[in-house]
């Protein structure tokens, strides 16, 4: 039993720390060699995709959606969708993707004269769904050895949530200790009680039938 | 302006539930200190004396400042669409 109850446990933890890493900003830095408009059919993958543009007619099966190619500093690629969040989830609140693609384009460079910037965004990449991390905001790096900036709002942003789960978890646990536990003992008692008064009463009637037997 | 009515309304909603619940909870904590208080030195009527304390607290700032919990949230979305749009 300790094995299945520390299985769900763990499995828990995993699914929050999945949840806060695809959701929490992250930044790289990149060069941008090329942005484009792609038609995207939404299927299995369409948990994946955030909303059409702010205003614009909202359900539809398919749309054009804004794309960042990008290789990093590290030189593998990276490809960035560029979509509004709108006032959905995850809250970037994000209206701005065309500024965004216009400032992405400015900074088009080759590998003989690149240009670095540091593009913030949150999601995964993933060829098996076709996933793409959703770019929030491009700036240009003068130099990229500087590396990335201390995450600071995501540090915040979980010790916030650790105290906040903690504040309740422990008051959960005094409340348990204070008042349900004593009142399942309670009651754990009375059904002993009731348990042994059932077996008292069954002896006498034995014993009443073993006086027929006689 | 469905997304944002959407927003709105369901935040709303969640943000009245913490809202009850952290009133309830503040209130109930202020009524066990009251007791503590009063086991302490004991003088007078016990009821009177926590009815007089609640009182005291249904005026007082701190009750008030459960307010935040609308004002936080909405002052945190205002400063994201500027951070994200804007700066």
């Amino acid at each position: 039993m300790v094995y299945i109850k520390w299985f769900f446990i763990i499995v828990f933890w995993v699914f929050v720390a999945a949840f806060f890493h695809y959701t929490l900003p992250q930044k790289d830095i990149v060069r941008v060699t090329d942005t484009e408009n792609r038609r995207i059919d939404f299927g299995e993958n369409s948990i994946f995709w955030a909303s059409p543009d702010a205003g614009n007619a909202g359900v539809a099966a398919n749309r054009d959606v804004f794309f960042i190619q990008t290789v990093r500093e590290n030189g593998s690629v990276m490809v960035y969708r560029n979509e509004d969040t709108g006032w959905g989830w995850p809250p970037y609140f994000k209206f701005d993707t065309s500024n965004l693609q216009a400032e992405a384009a400015d900074l088009k460079s080759t590998s003989e004269a690149p240009k670095w910037a540091l593009i913030t965004h949150y999601g995964w990449r993933n060829e098996f769904f076709t996933i793409f991390p959703n770019a929030i905001s491009i700036t240009p790096m003068e130099n990229p050895d500087v590396g990335k900036p201390i995450p600071w709002v995501n540090i915040v942003i979980l010790i916030v949530f650790a105290a906040i789960f903690w504040a309740i978890y422990v008051r959960w646990r005094r409340f348990r200790q204070r008042r349900l536990d004593p009142t399942f003992e309670e009651w754990q008692g009375n059904i002993e009680a009731a348990g042994d008064a059932v077996a008292e009463r069954r002896g006498r009637f034995r014993r009443w039938l073993g006086t027929w037997r006689a | 302006m469905f997304a944002l009515a959407r927003l709105v309304v369901i935040g709303f909603i969640a943000l009245s539930i913490i809202y009850v619940c952290l009133s309830l909870y503040s209130r109930a904590v202020r009524r066990s200190k009251l007791k503590a208080e009063w086991n302490e030195d004991s003088d007078g009527d016990r009821d009177a004396f926590i009815d007089a304390g609640l009182a005291e607290y249904d005026g007082s700032l701190r009750r008030k400042l459960i307010l935040g919990v609308y004002v936080v949230p909405a002052v945190i979305v205002a400063l994201i669409i500027y951070l994200t749009n804007f700066a």
